[in-house]
């Protein structure tokens, strides 16, 4: 009797640990609530960082009894392939049934994981919820997962199918939706896997990512699948604390098959590795490289005379072009397939005809090509296969070559591809390595580079992936290593209100806006930043007062006399060397007095006599701008004067000379330099062959302006003042100001602190909020008591427009009338209900840029869409406007999803009229190529 | 006066009377004009178009209504807002109704609306809180949720085809009422606000005020956020639960039955039904000293009509 009952107990014992390998070590840490953590693997190579963030005051469930351990113990999917360490961490989070968080890279295998999960589901009968940032993800996914369970629905803002199944996937919007109208799916699932977590940062987007997590409901278990972000602890610790669960992290930076990097130098001969499989950065062919770059670089400038083009038509001179000449080498060193990236559209197209003379595939492929292709074309119209973008691509995709860029019809968009859009290959290309980022060209970020790196290398197929990066500028190695080398990204809120939120949140009972941004990750993050200010400001302050001066109030004094001084003469100079007035004085010959190349902390600026120098004007040249815009004024370009002057030249390293402008007395030696406008302090009447007088030109230029002649005014007031003051006198009046000058700048510092400190306490947003309630109460869409009235309804419906204007529109229009005969009539009103909304809401203190708000209406495509719906041809709207094809379809699909939700703002209040207007509007636009499902699906 | 049935003496009958028009004087005669019967015509400049919303229609180029009630304009939208008529659900309404038919997959509720209104069984939380599909053992077990005649709270989700409405019960707080009082007063007594659900600490009893006219007074009852895992092994236990609880003190009683006397002397003076002039009406019972069932008395509907001119007066005058 007592050896049966000893021997349960034992095997009882035995299972724990078998079946759960890490539930032992997570036992041992039960007494400390905070976290645990623990390395696991073997090499260094495949190993993970395992860490649980638990919400305070978490009470540990008791174990679940024996039975229910047996009942789990067969896994709800075996896998033909051994797991990687953080997969199998990952899924035995699954089978404990608790949230989990793996961030590793895009080819690492989270997908596993996610499969694990909608299989454990599936088994208990519980529904599961895939959500993905992109429409093109989305519909990759349910096809893969289609293919492994049978139970699986798709829904995106354009289809829907078989929204009953077990497992859905969606876009995370949809999904948002889904749980503001309190679908029935909500209540029936049970694991939610948020594919691409990382969007969470998206500025525009990433705010639907929080909301879904925040409305998620409570009994729900999370999956989160991210790219590597240094801060997935954070984000744990955040969904702990709101869904009072315990949240794991499986954290890797394993790649299944390692990366090595190359540099391409434009118009140089040959790769340069610079990083190796090992991750270690080569400083020694990263210079190597650099050089084979510079004399190129500069050889074109000369022959350009000087004049800056675009990388894209410097490598046209050469008869082949660099790009050409490295996807032959690459074919030749077997490293295909490749993917190339580019940031343009035009250039994704440019370059694939520059491809178009190479042969990648054999025959027999190409027979094949052939057949997809045509199969694909069935689905569209005869007149739709006429556009060139579609008979263009055969020949194309014949020799291998595909284009996608978000321009493109019926493709995903171009950064679909730095999200996890399974299209593998071995080698990935940057033609370039920065990237138009609305409104300026800048360098790629090192979480961008390490996303779209990723795509390199197959798992199984290719022992290495290799990635190159072709530089056409200088780089500064740096720039170079931060990007190669540095840190990803880190998963920042980008949180922000919007009407649409508002009046979904106030619409239901359970609905508390100030819980909601009590809750948010964004407030979770300031609010963990403040400590942090806290001891900054003290540091900071302690330094402050650790500096003691004799008299300080007589110094100070003196030394707000000296900045205002300069502030002045600032201004002067930025009058007379403004181009209009300078620029007929600038002739070859002149002698300037210029400023010396500050080394920056050298000579603080608190001296009444700055260091100069003089020097001989040789030649001045406009400085060209990013954009070539003829247009632009004389008067309004940047200039720089070629100067004759004595400098010090000191090189840096091997790539970099360092020039620098010293004063006349100091040991230098004669060289012409480029400076700014701007760095030039005094313009002499004197030419260099006339005589030596060195008075100020300024009083000669002739300035008519009456804030030139008071600032002038002010200078010499002020400089009788310093006469006057006493301490001037003190010998060591230099020091002096030195230290009170950074005790001023620290003093500043101080401040940034607290101010940073107090919007953290408060409440983030809560002032937005209270103003954009006030909007909405002006506009009569929620009452004072805030119950959402009637427009408010409209409004709620909208969530793929501005929901505001479109609300207004709708109820003031005359668009019934008007039936869309006048085009530019319907425009005028649309921005003046526009500035209507925009004006408002600057009345009510929601910071908006009003004109910039009603321009970012904008009548560009309208013709093209308005015949569209007419019922004209694909290829006929296509002459009407210039944007991308791609661009339109997708605007016209957007519009219809509009549409939709008009006509669910149309039935709720009651207008049958126009709600058959709008679903006559759909069904015009709905058809052909527009709504041909795309290639993914 | 009209439709107010209470047997009153003549000196009550002045006072009540001078109450009602006193309330009367303090409303706009605005919308005096607006006022609309079937098929009357609704005046509408022809120059602008307008959007025709609920309670009208064209007919022979004019707009006219197909409502009694009163015409509102909201920029170009013209409706007609009903006086007194059925509750007309809209997307997030709180409902109280009671379960007349126990149907396949789903409960059908009476909720004072011209149809039944839908409950889903894959809208409900499952009594013990986990996340799955719907098993035909659940459908088998429906009535152990919910029975014909329980009442029920919910949410208004959305429209059918049919114009009937479904229900949703969002969080735990919805679902089943028990040990307490179900009033109907008239569906435009209660105005849609911010929070219909109220607990009463002071009396230790749950108000729910239905936008359709039902209204719950009930024993408090605390809202558990119910995890999955605590609930796994009593889940038998969850069920019979509600059977077996403890009396309610006698204390309680009385406080539900008084705030369900405060609720139907106003609902039969005609009076908004809002949680401010409810708890009024009991403080005024209580400081009259009123027994419960003499709150129902000709006397205390005077006084409540008199106390509610005087806050009305008193706060036109603040305003103005």
């Amino acid at each position: 009797m007592a050896s049966v009952k000893r021997k349960s107990i034992e095997s009882h014992q035995e299972d724990h640990p078998l079946l759960h390998p890490q539930k032992q070590l997570r036992e041992d840490h039960s007494s400390n609530n905070s976290s645990s953590s623990k390395i696991i693997g073997n090499g260094e190579a495949v190993a993970c960082l395992h860490d649980v963030s638990y919400p305070e005051n978490y009470v540990r469930p008791p174990p679940p009894p024996v039975t229910q351990i047996e009942k789990n113990s067969k896994p709800a999917k075996e896998f033909p392939f051994t797991l990687d360490p953080f997969q199998s961490e990952a899924i035995s989070c699954l089978d404990n049934g608790q949230s989990v968080m793996v961030s590793a890279h895009t080819s690492a295998g989270k997908t596993v994981v996610a499969l694990y999960a909608i299989a454990m589901s599936l088994k208990n009968q519980q529904r599961v919820v895939y959500t993905s940032p992109i429409k093109a993800l989305s519909n990759q996914k349910f096809r893969e997962f289609k293919e492994e369970f049978s139970d699986v629905g798709l829904m995106t803002g354009d289809v829907t199918i078989d929204p009953n199944a077990s497992c859905l996937v969606m876009t995370t919007e949809i999904w948002r939706s889904m749980q503001y109208k309190g679908s029935e799916t909500t209540r029936e699932v049970a694991w939610i896997i948020f594919d691409e977590v990382h969007y969470m940062r998206d500025r525009e987007r990433g705010v639907v990512w929080e909301e879904s997590i925040l409305m998620a409901p409570k009994n729900a278990r999370f999956v989160f699948l991210s790219a590597t972000v240094p801060n997935a602890k954070e984000f744990a610790d955040w969904v702990a604390k709101v869904h009072q669960q315990p949240c794991h992290i499986v954290y890797t930076d394993y790649r299944p098959t390692p990366l090595q990097h190359y540099i391409f130098p434009s118009g140089g001969e040959g790769l340069y590795m610079v990083v190796d499989e090992k991750a270690k950065f080569r400083e020694d062919s990263f210079q190597k490289a650099v050089n084979a770059l510079v004399p190129k670089a500069e050889g074109e400038k000369k022959r350009e005379n000087g004049k800056w083009k675009k990388g894209l038509n410097v490598s046209k001179l050469g008869e082949e072009s660099d790009i050409f000449k490295m996807v032959k080498m690459i074919i030749r060193r077997q490293y295909d397939p490749v993917i190339l990236f580019s940031f343009s559209k035009r250039e994704c197209e440019f370059l694939a005809m520059q491809m178009a003379k190479m042969d990648l595939n054999q025959d027999d492929e190409k027979a094949n090509t052939e057949t997809i292709f045509w199969s694909a074309m069935d689905m569209l119209s005869d007149d739709d296969k006429k556009l060139p973008q579609v008979s263009n691509m055969l020949p194309l995709l014949k020799r291998g070559i595909g284009v996608h860029h978000s321009g493109f019809a019926s493709y995903p968009e171009g950064k679909t591809f730095s999200i996890g859009l399974n299209m593998p290959a071995k080698t990935v290309v940057f033609t370039n390595v920065r990237k138009f980022d609305g409104d300026k060209f800048r360098w790629l970020s090192s979480g961008e580079y390490i996303q779209m790196s990723g795509r390199a290398g197959r798992r199984g197929i290719d022992d290495r992936g290799v990635c190159i990066l072709m530089v056409d500028e200088k780089i500064e190695p740096s720039t170079a290593k931060m990007m190669l080398k540095g840190s990803a990204d880190s998963l920042n809120s980008a949180f922000h209100l919007s009407y649409n939120m508002l009046l979904n949140q106030m619409r239901c009972e359970d609905g508390d806006l100030e819980n909601l941004l009590r809750n948010s990750f964004f407030q979770f993050q300031a609010d963990r930043a403040l400590p942090d200010l806290e001891k900054q400001a003290k540091v900071l302050e302690e330094e402050r007062n650790s500096m003691v001066i004799e008299e300080e109030e007589n110094l100070k004094n003196y030394y707000d006399l000296i900045q205002q001084y300069k502030s002045l003469k600032k201004d002067v100079r930025d009058i007379v060397f403004s181009p209009k007035h300078c620029l007929p004085y600038l002739q070859a010959g002149r002698l300037v007095c210029i400023q010396c190349t500050e080394s920056d902390d050298k000579y603080p600026s608190f001296l009444i006599e700055d260091l100069v120098t003089w020097g001989v004007i040789v030649n001045f040249d406009r400085v060209k701008g990013v954009s070539d815009d003829d247009s632009s004024r004389p008067e309004n370009a940047n200039y720089t004067v070629d100067v004759l002057t004595r400098c010090v030249v000191t090189k840096d390293g091997v790539a970099k000379k360092k020039i620098k402008v010293v004063p006349l007395k100091e040991p230098g030696e004669p060289l012409i330099v480029s400076i700014p406008i701007d760095q030039i302090n005094i313009l002499s009447s004197a030419r260099l062959y006339m005589s030596k007088d060195l008075l100020p030109l300024e009083r000669d230029m002739n300035i008519q302006s009456s804030s030139y002649k008071k600032t002038v005014r002010r200078i010499e007031a002020l400089e009788h003042l310093f006469e006057k003051h006493e301490i001037a006198k003190s010998p060591l009046i230099k020091e002096k100001l030195k230290v009170l000058h950074s005790k001023q700048e620290l003093t500043a510092r101080i401040k940034l602190v607290r101010k940073s400190m107090r919007s953290s306490t408060a409440l983030a947003f809560k002032d937005e909020l209270k103003a954009r309630k006030r909007v909405l109460r002006r506009l009569g869409y929620i009452t004072s008591d805030d119950v959402v009235e009637l427009k408010g309804k409209v409004a709620c419906e909208i969530s793929s427009a501005d929901e505001l204007t479109l609300t207004e529109l709708m109820k003031n229009s005359k668009m019934l009338q008007n039936q869309g005969k006048n085009l530019t009539f319907f425009f005028t009103q649309l921005q003046d209900t526009a500035r209507r909304v925009a004006k408002l809401q600057f009345e009510c203190k929601v910071q908006i840029d009003v004109e910039n708000f009603v321009s970012s209406f904008r009548p560009d495509i309208m013709e093209a869409v308005y015949a569209w719906a007419k019922g004209s041809k694909f290829y006929e709207i296509m002459e009407i406007t210039k944007v991308f094809e791609g661009s339109l379809i997708r605007a016209i699909r957007r519009l219809e999803e509009v549409l939709q939700q008009l006509i669910e703002a149309a039935k709720s209040i009651g207008e049958i009229e126009l709600e058959a207007k709008f679903e006559e509007a759909v069904s015009k636009i709905k058809r052909d190529i527009v709504f041909a499902a795309s290639l993914y699906l | 006066m009209r439709g107010i049935e209470i047997s009153l003496n003549q000196t009550q009958k002045i006072r009540l009377q001078r109450a009602l028009q006193q309330l009367e004087s303090l409303y706009s005669k605005a919308n005096f004009n607006a006022s609309v019967t079937v098929a009357d015509t609704i005046p509408v400049s022809n120059e602008d178009t307008i959007l025709k919303g609920h309670g009208t229609s064209e007919r022979d180029g004019e707009v006219v209504a197909t409502l009694c009630g009163v015409v509102e304009r909201v920029n170009k939208l013209v409706y007609v807002r009903t006086l007194r008529a059925r509750y007309k659900p809209e997307i997030g309404d709180i409902i109280v109704g009671r379960v007349v038919e126990v149907a396949q997959k789903r409960w059908k509720l009476e909720i004072n609306f011209s149809q039944d209104a839908v409950l889903m069984l894959s809208s409900m939380n499952l009594p013990d809180g986990i996340q799955r599909r719907r098993t035909a053992v659940d459908e088998l077990n429906m009535r152990i949720i919910f029975e014909e005649n329980d009442v029920v709270c919910g949410e208004v989700r959305s429209f059918q085809n049919d114009g009937g409405i479904q229900l949703q019960a969002r969080s735990q707080k919805y679902g089943k009422l028990e040990k307490g009082q179900l009033l109907t007063i008239p569906p435009y007594l209660v105005k849609r606000q911010k929070h219909h659900f109220h607990h009463l600490e002071q009396f230790g009893v749950d108000l729910i005020l239905g936008c359709n006219g039902f209204i719950w007074v009930g024993e408090h009852v605390e809202v558990r956020e119910s995890l999955a895992e605590d609930q796994l092994n009593n889940t038998e236990q969850q069920f019979t639960k509600s059977n077996t609880t403890k009396e309610m003190p006698l204390e309680t009683r009385q406080n539900i039955c008084r705030i369900a006397n405060a609720i139907r002397v106003m609902s039969i003076l005609g009076f908004n039904v809002t949680l401010e002039v409810i708890l009024e009406t009991i403080d005024l019972s209580s400081t009259l000293n009123l027994g419960i069932d003499e709150m129902l008395g000709p006397e205390f509907h005077v006084l409540v009509a008199e106390r509610e001119a005087e806050r009305r007066t008193s706060m036109t005058k603040r305003k103005g």
